[in-house]
């Protein structure tokens, strides 16, 4: 096995201001203790409450998706994993982003998701949030995930970007990155 | 009669429901992964004790960061106050938040616009004052 260059990966994460990154399974608990990590960097960095607020709210949205996702397609836990990273960008917004593996045409649809939001203003968002919480539960199982993207968009100051990486059997690897 | 009182955790608020005071509180923050679960049982005594109680209820809420999933548990439980307000039963939300933050009233402020009861929003420092 090729030893890992510890030294070259901080210096791409510094380089990257990236504050916290996560690969791998990812248990519920597991959300709640990096969750937990995250808000005390953001209290670190002198965060105001609100956007401290905004991006763990992102974080837990993100991350709860991806559990909700693979438990309604009743994977295995190790197959609930994701790749999670919050870093901030050159203009001092923080970024949050995060992957895993989906079917493709459920990637595509996200996608197609995340395009039609990203041509709404904050005013459309909110009809369109409230419009969501409005229907029966039964119409996006568990998860609320419909609701979950509305409600990242609303706290994101630019578009959500989303790309898929095809994978082999029909499944793909879908990243979605919110800048707060 | 019944009263009911869930701990909080890191995850989920600390609910307490005092039926011969007719107050809910529900304080802290509350993303768990499954909402409903938790929001059942509330959701429940809530029923109840309009049903039952023919007293007025109000909701002593210092709720901080919530995910979606517990939007709309928390949506549907003031959706049962709203029903028995119409039904002239005497019902009011308290919220309290600290002014540091100004998305707790921000989220407070979206649940109160569907709300035509008694819905208060008081910020930390000057309820001591006001009450």
């Amino acid at each position: 096995m090729e030893p890992f260059d510890l030294f070259s990966m901080r210096e791409s994460y510094n380089r990257q201001q990236i504050m916290l990154c996560f690969n791998g399974p990812i248990s519920r608990s597991l959300i709640e203790e990096i969750g937990n990590a995250l808000r005390n960097y953001l209290a670190a960095d002198h965060a105001h409450p609100s956007s401290a607020m905004d991006v763990f709210g992102v974080y837990i949205e993100l991350t709860q998706n991806i559990r909700h996702y693979a438990q309604q397609k009743g994977w295995t836990e190790t197959d609930a994993s994701a790749t999670v990273v919050v870093a901030r960008n050159d203009a001092g917004h923080y970024v949050v982003s995060a992957g895993n593996i989906i079917e493709q045409a459920d990637g595509e649809a996200l996608l197609a998701c995340i395009d039609e939001l990203a041509g709404l203003d904050k005013a459309a968002l909110k009809a369109r949030y409230k419009e969501q919480l409005r229907k029966p539960r039964e119409a996006e199982a568990a998860s609320g995930a419909g609701l979950g993207l509305i409600d990242i968009a609303r706290k994101s100051s630019a578009p959500l970007q989303g790309s898929l990486r095809q994978l082999t059997d029909g499944r793909a690897f879908v990243s979605l990155r919110a800048e707060i | 009669m019944s009263n009911f009182s869930i701990p909080g955790s890191q995850s989920t608020p600390a609910i307490d429901g005092d039926w011969d005071h007719g107050t809910l509180s529900m304080q802290g923050d509350s993303y768990p992964e499954n909402s409903y679960e938790l929001f059942q049982q509330v959701f429940s005594w809530v029923e109840r004790f309009l049903l039952e109680a023919g007293r007025p209820l109000t909701l002593e809420l210092r709720l901080l960061y919530l995910n979606t999933s517990s939007i709309k548990a928390m949506m549907d439980i003031l959706d049962l106050l709203e029903e028995a307000h119409h039904d002239g039963k005497p019902v009011a939300v308290n919220w309290r938040y600290d002014p540091r933050n100004e998305r707790v009233a921000e989220l407070a402020e979206e649940f109160k616009e569907d709300c035509t009861f008694p819905f208060a929003i008081v910020a930390l420092d000057s309820a001591a004052s006001a009450s």
